[in-house]
């Protein structure tokens, strides 16, 4: 029997759908991880880049912080944040939300930057306050490239919480780990194709979501492609 | 019963006298990373430039959606999971690492090719067409050096992408300063994992702010970002 | 349009350096009055890197050229990549090899010789060997902390029986599995945890477990040098479940010349398991190099001179 073939049956094996390291719980935990850093993150990058991008100052300390986060290796943070804290999930919610959090602020800031100055102008000559002009005004303009940051961090978030196994935690990387650990490749492939699959559903819902969160009138202006911080990986 | 659980409370973050007398180990740690990652730059350029400008080439052979659909698929596979898979079929060492790897960075690269061969004006090839070229002298001469600026950007990412991926490869005996990391995982030994923790960091910069100065040479109308 | 033609340089430079050093991606030592070259492997613990530098060092002192692959992972990595030819040589641990190599068939026992004869007859059909188990044992290990044994009065693996299912038990991936881990504990012992959480095999993990309490019970190995340390307590196997775990090296045939096995057969008549407590201590909590420690233990008894 090939290895594919025997995938597919430990796929549709009712016996791996269900228990405590069935799939759904393993999906469960996989998204639970995700959401809770990707959320982290956005508490920490939106205001930063909403602020920094808003007073148009610091950019190139906005770009670096990015540059910097990106070269910082999960692994190795990861494997740091165990040291301190031990088991359970905070080691991987740390690891993962430094992961999260330079794309969201990179792409809040150019959002915030983007934003037609004559828009400013006219909302502050219309009596808006600072605060309500940003809030009000420049968000709903930048809502299509901060979500397009949310979607690159989430996407990269998702695939990057299989190495929680490697610190004896959940998720679809447990079934990686699990099959090398236990030569049952069957396992590991079938985890393999389970995280590929999650990233993409993650990013297609992503992609739909936004579509219901920016305003209509904005998606006509929406910013080419080509702005948006490319999905990004370290693991 | 006071039992002293855990010696790693008294392990400090950098013993330094440990760090001296191991210069040698990391700097071997740092080679094997640095060549992990030129191989896997130089692999991703030698696939994505040639794919990129076919697929610009022959738009008639649909090699853009083909490209970009599995290599975009390939890319949402852990590392981690393509390095256990390999193993069986090539078994260990420096292609089980490279396939990934390259593979990565040929999704990267090949999209920008192809953003930097769009971003080429009109005009510019209404121009060269005027001046006498010919499709594929247009495409290398005229087209290609215009895209250099695109391709640099991703050349960069793909750089900074890599280095923090080559840890990985730490799991099947290879890893560069991942092994490093690995050791202090195994060991509850906090130097190696913070002094590969931070170099990472540091070549990933130097490496970017390196690619940066030489764009800047080689492609001086365009500012790198 | 020079500028344009350099970038065009430029490129075609950047593909042919790329082509080039796709191409030389290997990189080999040739051996200059060498016997030959051998590949020693060890798994991702440190007494496996010992014990491989063990080998290696001798070796390399015997004459041959000697590369390393270390920290190379579980033996779901290292046994296809000595079939494959990819390694020569890993210290491996006669009961645990047998049970990897027949598939869990549970035909180990607690008869080192025994069990690495029956392991020859399995590495045969790969081309590799097992040669003499040393008397060094590394074995599976069941642990409790301090505070537990003293709390139930726990000596031996058979006084958990009635208490096992108030305690949470913390092994590795492969130990649910495998008929000398937890299914072992299960019909030998007929211990039935509360839970049982996947960690890893006696590593960072487990200990953690053990020290936030989130385990009672952990697998452990007998040749761990900071048990005492971590206030760990193993229990005695009363019932004789645990299987000969002694150290032996398998060899790929092509290479298990007679002054091969001469050398490590000598290395494993003189190592004991007190040896190995020791080596792994300098390692695991003074963190000297595996390959420093070796060369100290080879120096130490005598093998250079």
């Amino acid at each position: 029997m090939s290895l594919l073939q025997a995938t597919f049956q430990w796929l549709t094996d009712p016996s791996h759908w269900q228990g405590i390291d069935g799939i759904p719980t393993r999906i469960g935990e996989q998204v639970h991880l995700s959401i809770e850093s990707v959320a982290i993150g956005a508490v920490i990058a939106l205001p930063v880049g909403i602020v920094l991008g808003h007073y148009g100052r610091f950019g190139t300390l906005a770009i670096n912080i990015s540059n910097v986060g990106r070269a910082v290796p999960s692994f190795g943070i990861l494997v740091i944040a165990f040291q301190v804290f031990g088991l359970g999930d905070l080691p991987i919610v740390i690891a993962l939300t430094a992961l999260a959090v330079p794309p969201m602020v990179t792409n809040t800031y150019v959002a915030l930057r983007e934003v037609d100055p004559d828009v400013k102008d006219a909302a502050r000559g219309m009596g808006y306050r600072e605060f309500a002009q940003v809030l009000r005004v420049e968000l709903p303009l930048a809502v299509p490239l901060i979500m397009a940051g949310v979607r690159t961090s989430a996407v990269q978030v998702v695939a990057t919480a299989t190495l929680a196994a490697l610190i004896a935690g959940g998720g679809l990387g447990r079934y990686i780990v699990d099959g090398l650990a236990r030569s049952d490749y069957p396992r590991t492939l079938a985890g393999a194709l389970l995280v590929a699959a999650l990233a993409l559903s993650t990013e297609f819902l992503l992609a739909g979501l936004q579509r219901v969160l920016v305003p209509r009138g904005i998606r006509l202006l929406n910013a080419p492609a080509s702005r948006r911080a490319g999905t990004f990986k370290t693991a | 019963m006071p039992s002293r659980l855990f010696l790693d409370l008294v392990d400090p973050w950098i013993n330094w006298a440990w760090l001296s007398t191991h210069i040698p180990y990391v700097w071997a740690a740092v080679e094997q990373h640095l060549t992990l990652t030129v191989i896997a730059l130089a692999g991703g350029l030698a696939i994505a430039l040639p794919l990129g400008i076919a697929a610009r080439r022959w738009t008639n052979l649909h090699l853009r959606p083909a490209a970009l659909a599995v290599f975009g698929g390939f890319y949402t596979i852990p590392s981690i999971a393509l390095f256990a898979l390999l193993i069986p079929y090539t078994g260990l060492g420096t292609l089980t690492a490279e396939i990934p790897l390259v593979g990565y960075n040929v999704l990267i690269l090949v999209r920008n090719v192809l953003v930097g061969l769009d971003a080429v004006p009109p005009d510019v090839i209404d121009a060269a067409n005027g001046m006498g070229y010919r499709p594929w002298a247009r495409l290398l001469r005229i087209e290609l050096p215009l895209a250099l600026p695109a391709i640099f950007a991703g050349l960069r990412v793909a750089t900074v992408s890599t280095i923090g991926i080559v840890t990985i490869t730490a799991v099947i005996g290879l890893g560069g300063l991942g092994q490093l990391i690995l050791r202090g995982l195994i060991e509850s030994f906090h130097t190696p994992l913070v002094v590969a923790t931070v170099l990472c960091i540091v070549l990933a910069l130097v490496a970017d702010l390196l690619i940066a100065g030489v764009q800047r040479l080689a492609v001086p109308w365009a500012r790198p970002a | 349009m020079n500028r344009i033609r350099g970038s065009y340089l430029l490129v075609a430079a950047l593909a042919t350096l790329a082509v080039v050093a796709a191409a030389c991606g290997s990189t080999s030592t040739p051996g200059t009055a060498s016997k030959g070259t051998v590949t020693v492997a060890g798994f991702n613990f440190p007494e496996s890197s010992i014990l491989a530098n063990l080998y290696g060092e001798a070796l390399a002192h015997d004459g041959y050229t000697v590369n390393y692959k270390l920290n190379l992972g579980t033996r779901t990595v290292v046994a296809p990549a000595l079939s494959s030819g990819q390694i020569d040589i890993y210290p491996g641990y006669a009961a645990s090899e047998l049970e990897y190599y027949n598939h869990g068939a549970g035909e180990a026992t607690s008869d080192p010789v025994a069990t690495t004869a029956k392991l020859n007859t399995y590495l045969a059909t790969i081309n590799a060997v097992a040669l003499t188990p040393s008397a060094a044992f590394d074995g599976n290990a069941y642990a409790v902390t301090k505070a537990t044994a003293t709390k139930y009065n726990l000596t031996k693996l058979s006084d958990l029986t009635p208490i096992a299912g108030q305690l949470v038990f913390g092994a590795g991936p492969e130990c649910p599995t495998y008929k000398f881990c937890l299914p072992g504990l299960m019909s030998v012992y007929g211990l039935h945890f509360k839970q049982t959480l996947t960690l890893d095999t006696d590593g960072p993990a487990t200990r953690a477990a053990f020290k936030n309490g989130s385990i009672q019970v952990g697998l452990v190995f007998s040749s761990d040098a900071d048990l005492n340390a971590l206030g760990l307590v193993v229990l005695q196997d009363d019932m004789h479940m645990i299987a000969a775990d002694n150290v032996v090296p398998v060899v790929r045939t092509a290479i298990a010349t007679d002054e091969v096995k001469t050398v490590l057969n000598k290395i494993d008549a003189g190592l004991t398991t007190a040896d190995l407590v020791t080596m792994n201590g300098q390692v695991e909590l003074l963190h000297q190099d595996a390959d420093a420690v070796a060369m100290a233990y080879l120096q130490q008894h005598n093998y250079f001179s």
